[in-house]
């Protein structure tokens, strides 16, 4: 047992400048391949993608015997027989033809011993390629649970190869694989297997790859007869027992309802103070910035642009450390499949798999962490159709818009005469149903449409229960903020800062103090209007009035009215007044179009955006006191020129439901285009998503109109 | 002679032809579904949809559209009852 603490295995390393032992790791999924990475070559030293394809490329160091190892892990595979991307670019790699990657002095194969028959056919092909080839014959002691002994010395001399039996986690067996590897160099390729075709007497008319596949099953029966020992079990076994329980109708999925709810509510309510943490250090820093440099552009630049970008970057991790800890606990354990087992049927109706389960059901927290848990999904074609309407689902930014306006804006009366049964509830009930029906639509008509093609069988391995193992549990969560900050991070921070420049230039003071006199005179015009009428109504505008031009006399009502100022001569503002043709329909007057092209950066910005825009300056909208001040500005907010109110019930809808649907959230479409490895997907995302908000926004809105005046 | 989607939970079943010929039987035939093989279906989703099979030491889930395919007999019914799950 000594060899269980030693820390990295050949730690004698006398780092000679000699040209590394390229070895690729290559092996079924779900045979702790991870694991064993880790436990030879610890944190890796360059994890991304190939080049062009969304394959996970892995690589990292060890040293033994005084050599220099790199280790390549390949993707969890099946068969060699290049079909998916996975199985492409693992043949590639092998035979030397990845673009940037090294070729392959030798092939370490993992074949997991509680299955040894399937994992055999990868090994067969591998023994095709040529290549010294070690098999490390892993999860031997659950093996050994089930009652499965192997003679691994017999099977090494049948194969004409080492089989080293390893249990990576308790670190045995990884000084012999370390050897053998070391020494693969100086051993020839083992022979190719003898796959006798000719022994399938009744191909049936099967193609030469099919009759090649039972051929070599036949071979894999020869080659493990007297070499797998089973003892006979008495009744069920724990494992058995637990896959009875965790799969089984009701049991299963009162299981299922639970962890889900777990996730779920960590994702959405745990990681709350923890963002509120990062948020309010980020905000410590802004301050300080706002009070020690000077007023002016690069003060503005750095606490607006640069500071708010972080901020908007950093805000993320703790939902993602939080959902990619679940997912790689639920994967290790072996849930994840069978999670993916039991939602199935429930979204195949919309052309895409269980496995889609978890990472839109994450997105109704946050998409950016759902966008990035669709890296379980194997299938592409699934993947890439989940990644397109993660973004519909209701996430926790579009909450405070549906909150403030329903508060403003819907009656709180009863619904069809159930008193409990409040509008209020059912329009924000509406709101999150309207994201997962218009996902289920887009979800069903895309795998009907462009995402047609020859159908992909679901075949799933349910992989045995075991325990997750900690270190590698752990580099997945490390893996996933990392990757996240270093190359989302940055570009979303680049988007902050072009955001911040159009909403703060062109910046123009005498034309800013020329607005904030027009808006003085205009209400002092008004006010002597009403002077002479004495009504109730009458009243109450004259006090609202001279209230606003009082606020107008003090530096911070100024200063508000200045910024609101500014934010409408902006490049926003006049983009906001060049689109209110396209918006007109919906309801919507330029202020609400300005907003909504400036809620860009994150959705929620709008209702700080609409703050500043109606002279409130900068009012937060989660507190009580900033959202009724808002509230009240906006039920005041007339149609320019006219007494005509903006803010109505079908407006207030219809801004919801262009906010239920629309992408205006930089930092998706960024993880979209960084996860999916091309800038195609973002652009087709916000594309059919704002083309769908405003289709939806217009409907509510002329929709709404006719019923309140019928 | 039947489909394996039609072989009720708890039995076993004899694989004798995987019907088809496209990269959606070369899976199947990958994963180890040959002809000859034995094989029990252990259980349903809670919607009916996939269903869980054991084969060759594993366990295997595939929809009931991919085992309408495999052309099975049936072998015998399991020895452990389902009592009590």
């Amino acid at each position: 047992m000594s060899s269980q603490h030693v820390p990295a295995v050949g730690a004698t390393n006398d780092g000679g400048p000699e040209t590394p032992l390229v070895v690729a790791l290559l092996g079924n999924p779900n045979t702790g391949k991870s694991t064993l990475f880790t436990a030879l070559a610890g944190i890796p030293t360059r994890v991304g993608n190939y080049p062009g394809v969304t394959v996970e490329e892995k690589r990292g160091r060890f040293s033994r015997a005084g050599k220099q190892i790199e280790l390549i892990d390949l993707p969890g595979i099946y068969s060699l027989v290049p079909r998916s991307p996975d199985e492409q670019v693992a043949m590639a790699v092998l035979e030397g033809r990845q673009e940037g990657s090294p070729s392959i002095d030798c092939l370490v194969v993992l074949a997991d011993a509680t299955s040894l028959e399937r994992n055999c056919y990868l090994v067969s092909q591998a023994l095709a390629l040529d290549l010294p080839v070690v098999v490390a014959l892993t999860l031997v002691d659950l093996a050994a649970d089930r009652g499965i002994t192997i003679d691994h010395a017999e099977l090494a001399a049948r194969l004409g190869c080492p089989v080293i039996p390893v249990i990576a986690p308790e670190r045995e067996g990884l000084e012999e694989l370390a050897d053998a590897i070391a020494e693969a160099t100086h051993r020839s390729p083992p022979p190719a297997p003898a796959v006798q075709l000719g022994d399938i007497e009744d191909p049936q008319g099967h193609s030469p790859a099919a009759v090649e596949a039972m051929a070599r099953y036949r071979w894999i029966e020869q080659i493990l007869d007297g070499v797998v020992t089973r003892s006979a079990r008495a009744g069920w076994s724990l494992e058995e027992r637990i896959d009875a329980v965790l799969t089984h109708r009701v049991a299963g999925t009162v299981v299922f309802v639970a962890v889900m709810l777990t996730v779920f509510t960590s994702i959405f309510w745990a990681a709350a103070p923890i963002m509120d943490l990062f948020s309010g250090a980020v905000d410590g820093v802004a301050a300080f910035l706002d009070e020690r440099l000077p007023e002016g552009a690069i003060r503005s630049l750095l606490v607006d642009g640069v500071v708010a970008g972080v901020g908007g970057v950093v805000v993320f991790l703790p939902q993602i450390a939080l959902l990619f800890l679940f997912v790689a606990v639920l994967e290790g354990c072996g849930y994840l499949a069978r999670a993916a087992y039991l939602m199935d049927r429930l979204l195949v109706g919309v052309g895409l798999s269980g496995r889609s389960f978890i990472p839109l059901l994450s997105s109704f927290a946050c998409a950016i962490p759902g966008i990035m848990a669709t890296r379980t999904i194997e299938n592409r074609r699934d993947r890439l159709l989940t990644i397109l309407v993660a973004p519909l689902m209701s996430c926790s930014a579009r909450l405070p818009v549906y909150v403030l306006l329903t508060a403003a804006f819907v009656p709180n009366t009863p619904v069809a005469g159930l008193s409990w049964l409040r509008l209020p509830a059912v329009v924000l009930a509406s709101m999150y149903a309207l994201g997962v029906v218009v996902a289920a639509a887009v979800a069903g008509i895309l795998s009907q449409t462009i995402f047609r093609g020859p159908s992909q069988p679901f075949l799933m391995e349910l992989p045995g229960w075991r325990w997750p193992q900690p270190m590698v549990v752990l580099e997945r969560v490390r893996e996933a903020c990392w990757s996240f900050l270093s190359s989302a991070g940055t570009l979303i921070v680049a988007v902050s800062i072009v955001v911040w420049a159009l909403a703060s230039y062109p910046y123009n003071a005498a034309s800013i103090e020329a607005d904030v006199t027009e808006h003085k005179a205009q209400l002092s015009a008004q006010l002597d209007a009403f002077a002479t009428s004495d009504d109730e109504a009458s009243r109450g505008l004259q006090k609202q009035l001279t209230e606003e031009l009082a606020l107008l006399e003090t530096d911070e009502g100024l200063d508000a009215a200045r910024r609101g100022a500014a934010s409408r001569q902006s490049f926003l503002g006049q983009a906001g007044r060049l689109i209110e043709p396209v918006v007109r329909p919906l309801g919507w007057d330029w202020r609400i179009g300005c907003a909504a092209i400036a809620s860009f950066p994150a959705r929620e910005v709008v209702l700080g955006t609409l703050g500043v825009i109606y002279n409130l300056g900068e009012v937060d909208p989660g507190e009580e006191e900033g959202s009724n001040m808002l509230i009240r500005r906006m039920r005041a907010a007339t149609w320019d020129g006219t007494q005509r109110p903006v803010f109505t019930l079908p407006v207030a809808l219809s801004i919801m439901v262009f906010f239920a649907l629309c992408a205006q959230c930089a930092s998706t479409l960024v993880v979209i285009g960084k996860e999916t490895g091309s800038w195609v997907w973002p652009v087709v995302t916000f594309s059919y998503m704002t083309g769908l908000a405003w289709l939806g926004a217009l409907l509510t809105y002329q929709l709404g109109t006719l019923l309140l005046r019928g | 002679m039947t489909s394996l989607d039609r072989v009720p939970v708890g039995w076993s079943a004899r694989v004798s032809r995987v019907v088809g010929d496209d990269p959606a039987t070369l899976r199947l035939l990958e994963m180890g579904l040959t002809p000859g093989l034995t094989l029990r279906v252990v259980g349903s989703a809670p919607l009916g949809d996939p269903i869980e099979l054991e084969l060759r030491g594993y366990r295997l889930s595939i929809r009931r559209r991919e085992a309408a395919r495999i052309e099975v007999e049936v072998v015998e019914a399991a020895q452990v009852a389902l009592a009590g799950v």
